[in-house]
């Protein structure tokens, strides 16, 4: 083939961009840290980072739902647990006056603590949680106990019913909430899980009973304490199983997010290594090929005429 | 045959290795001109008489100046040319457009999408909070203005496509007209005398022009002109002297140009542009961009539709029932169905207008809200096979696809072409090396012809001595 000096030069200039071309995406891919910059780096690639990147996002997001939703575990706990205290305490009170009294002022004594202790049971069921009632249901924005019955038929809850589901996992949900009146005055609650006590009835049963200084009212009241006692254990121990729950599903969301961040990071994480080792090669045949063309376009024929 | 046909002979030899080197001189001063072919000078001898009883040469002429131009690599040249015009601007283009669609870094309409649904997610932790509640009306707002860049992003490459026909086809029509008025000069040329090499050149050159525009094919023909015809329903854009036109007309459609022609006899033609740099710019324009703009567009309709028939199923906290079969008072979410148009409805005029609640007595319910967030996980998209997310994902995907293998055969042609170029400069192109050589071979001969008249001189000079 015949070479004319522009064929040479023509040729040098394509094989200078090329190595350019070549130096430019190392340098890149060295800055940037990441092997996709752009979707036509690795189109299949990127496929995959985006929905990793969708996973870890969701997961994140599930991972704050839980948090928040454990929270609310806490603070439910924290309730109930006063509420079994207070209950243990007006137990101890009408173990003292079981058989009744004939003194006026040890029943009077023993109603104004019950009344008191009543009243605390009302506060822990008007526990709140930032502007929500945790014990309200759905209406959950207006304190739902009060301690004197109202309406027809007469009851202490103005609450609901309603299971406040959060999303913990892709459609799985998880209850947050116990309706104050499946707790407090389970009797005329739909669904009964912990019992079918009316625990504020009971209080204000007993208090008549003590004024009364009737023995069997206040043995029975004495006994629906006990079974109410029972039932604010039986919801200790569903907050504590959901606990567990969201506890075991906080782990199971760090261990995806664990496993999904590695696959983006083996996909998308450059190997600095390897690159460096390029970057070299690179620019030996760069400078080689610049020096070659320095070199060869000074030759002609008029520097010997 | 005498001394005087020695002189004669000189004298010839001087007039032809000046004008060979005149010829070296026009090779390296074109050294660098596009599409210029190296000449040379096809000396021959004269013919001979017939003296002192045999016949004798009477010198040295020129049989013709030729230039290296070799057919079959112009044909290859012309194709290949016509490929790398439609690949170079799909190419352009489409990177273009990429920036528009580049989530790797998990932040543009993608983001918003799953952004926005999360918003939905906190909401369910409290149904009546307004910070939560403001989150899902801004979290609205940047999908609904993501969707809006988007889709100006696109619209506004649609119209720049169309728009850059103009110059496009002003271009197509000043080659053809250059092609025309070169064809009638090479023929008027030759009639006369020689090769218009040069000109014929600057033809070929511009014939190399234009196929990056528009696929052509062409013939050759023996008075010396080329005739040009559109690869796309092949139509006659050159013959002879005259040239046919392109042009573009708004009437059909006002937002777009329809590319009409009138070939060489005046015939009015609607071309279908595939080829070349129109081609491209066509297809970009009618079929490429408008389809990504479709599944944005698609992407835009669903998520309103179905957040609104999930909203429209839930009551906000204005607290008005429902009347029993009646319209429900909770009002849509999005209005409008392309990416265009979407936007928060009108009738959200506030924080208390969200439906997270599933009964409107019940201000703390969340069933709607969560029903809501559920739908990020629901296979809605294409024909219900895939989530907002991954129906979005698989459109960067492709358009990532579509830039990529247009890079890619954009390099290939590159490459192609060049290793053509290349064949054509080993051919046509001027070697300085070999000019100046020649020249010095020219010169060389010019002495030695000068040589020739300055001894027969001197031989002269001693025959009139010998008479006097």
């Amino acid at each position: 083939m015949r070479i004319t000096a522009n064929i040479t030069s023509d040729n040098s200039l394509y094989n200078i961009q090329q190595g350019r071309a070549k130096l430019d995406k190392i340098s890149e891919l060295i800055s940037s840290g990441k092997n996709v910059n752009r979707p036509s780096d690795d189109p299949i690639n990127t496929r995959l980072l985006l929905d990793i990147g969708d996973k870890v996002k969701t997961t994140d997001q599930y991972t704050s739902n839980i948090s928040k939703a454990s929270t609310w575990q806490q603070i439910a706990n924290t309730a109930l647990t006063a509420m079994s205290d207070t209950l243990q305490l007006a137990k101890q009170q009408i173990a003292t006056i079981s058989n009744g009294s004939s003194d006026a002022t040890i029943r009077q004594n023993a109603v104004s603590q019950l009344k008191a202790l009543k009243q605390q049971m009302v506060d822990m069921g008007n526990t709140q949680m930032g502007d929500q009632y945790v014990f309200g249901g759905a209406m959950n924005t207006t304190a739902p106990f009060s301690g004197t019955a109202s309406g027809t038929p007469p009851t202490y809850y103005s609450g609901d019913e309603t299971a406040l589901k959060v999303e913990i996992a892709n459609s799985t949900t998880q209850q947050m909430n116990i309706p104050g009146n499946q707790l407090l005055t389970a009797d005329t609650a739909v669904t009964q899980p912990y019992g079918t006590t009316n625990i504020l009835k009971a209080f204000d049963d007993l208090i008549t009973a003590v004024n009364a200084n009737n023995v069997p009212g206040i043995q029975a009241g004495s006994q629906a304490i006990e079974a109410g006692s029972k039932q604010i254990n039986n919801a200790q121990s569903d907050v504590a199983s959901r606990v567990t729950r969201l506890d075991s599903m906080t782990k199971l969301n760090e261990n995806n997010s664990n496993t999904l961040n590695n696959i983006y990071s083996n996909t998308q994480d450059v190997d600095y290594a390897k690159l460096a080792v390029e970057l070299t090669q690179q620019q030996t045949a760069f400078n080689a090929s610049l020096s070659a063309t320095a070199k060869i376009s000074q030759l002609s024929l008029l520097d010997y005429m | 045959m005498g001394l005087s046909t020695a002189m004669e002979i000189g004298k010839n030899g001087l007039n032809i290795y000046r004008v060979a080197s005149e010829v070296t001189s026009e090779n390296i001063a074109n050294v660098n001109t596009p599409g210029y072919s190296r000449q040379r000078v096809i000396l021959e001898s004269a013919p001979p008489t017939t003296a002192n009883g045999f016949p004798m040469g009477t010198g040295v002429r020129i049989s013709t100046v030729e230039r290296y131009y070799d057919a079959l690599l112009q044909k290859q040249l012309v194709n290949a040319q016509t490929t790398q015009g439609y690949d170079t601007t799909k190419s352009t283009v489409l990177q273009q457009i990429e920036p528009t669609f580049n989530e790797v870094g998990n932040d543009g309409l993608g983001a918003a999408i799953t952004n926005f649904f999360g918003a939905w997610q906190d909401l369910t932790l409290n149904p009546a909070g307004s910070a939560e509640r403001q989150a899902v009306l801004s979290r609205a707002q940047i999908l609904t203005d993501n969707f809006h860049s988007v889709s100006t992003a696109l619209n506004d490459s649609i119209s720049i496509q169309n728009e850059s026909l103009v110059p496009l086809t002003n271009d197509i029509n000043a080659t053809l007209n250059n092609i025309a008025q070169l064809n009638g000069q090479i023929k008027t040329t030759e009639l006369v005398s020689g090769n218009a090499n040069e000109a014929r050149d600057q033809r070929d050159q511009l014939v190399r022009d234009l196929s990056q525009q528009i696929g052509i094919t062409y013939t050759e023909n023996s008075d010396g002109t080329t005739d040009i015809k559109y690869a796309d329903g092949g139509a006659a854009l050159v013959t002879g002297a005259t040239a046919g036109s392109f042009s573009l007309d708004k009437i059909t459609d006002p937002t777009k140009f329809a590319v009409k022609m009138t070939d060489t006899s005046g015939v009015p033609m609607t071309p279908a542009p595939t080829t070349g740099q129109l081609g491209a710019t066509v297809a970009l324009r009618d079929t490429i961009i408008p389809g990504y703009l479709t599944q944005v567009n698609a992407l835009a309709s669903t998520i309103a539709t179905q957040v609104n028939t999930q909203h429209l199923l839930g009551s906000d906290q204005t607290g008005s029932i429902p009347p029993p079969g009646g319209p429900p008072t909770t009002v849509a979410f999005f209005t409008g169905a392309t990416a265009a148009t979407i936007s928060l409805s009108a009738g959200i005029t506030g924080t208390d207008k969200i439906a997270a609640s599933g009964s409107a007595t019940l201000l703390g319910d969340n069933s709607n809200a969560l029903a809501l967030a559920q739908l990020q996980g629901q296979k809605v998209m294409s024909g219900n096979t895939a989530t907002f997310g991954s129906y979005f994902n698989s459109l960067v995907s492709k358009v990532g696809l579509d830039v990529q293998s247009a890079k890619n055969t954009e390099t290939q042609d590159i490459a192609f072409t060049k290793q053509l170029t290349t064949l054509r400069e080993s051919n046509s192109g001027v070697s300085l090396d070999e000019e100046l050589t020649n020249l010095v071979k020219y010169q060389r001969s010019y002495q030695a012809s000068a040589k020739l008249i300055t001894t027969a001189t001197e031989m002269m000079d001693t025959v009139i001595a010998m008479i006097r």
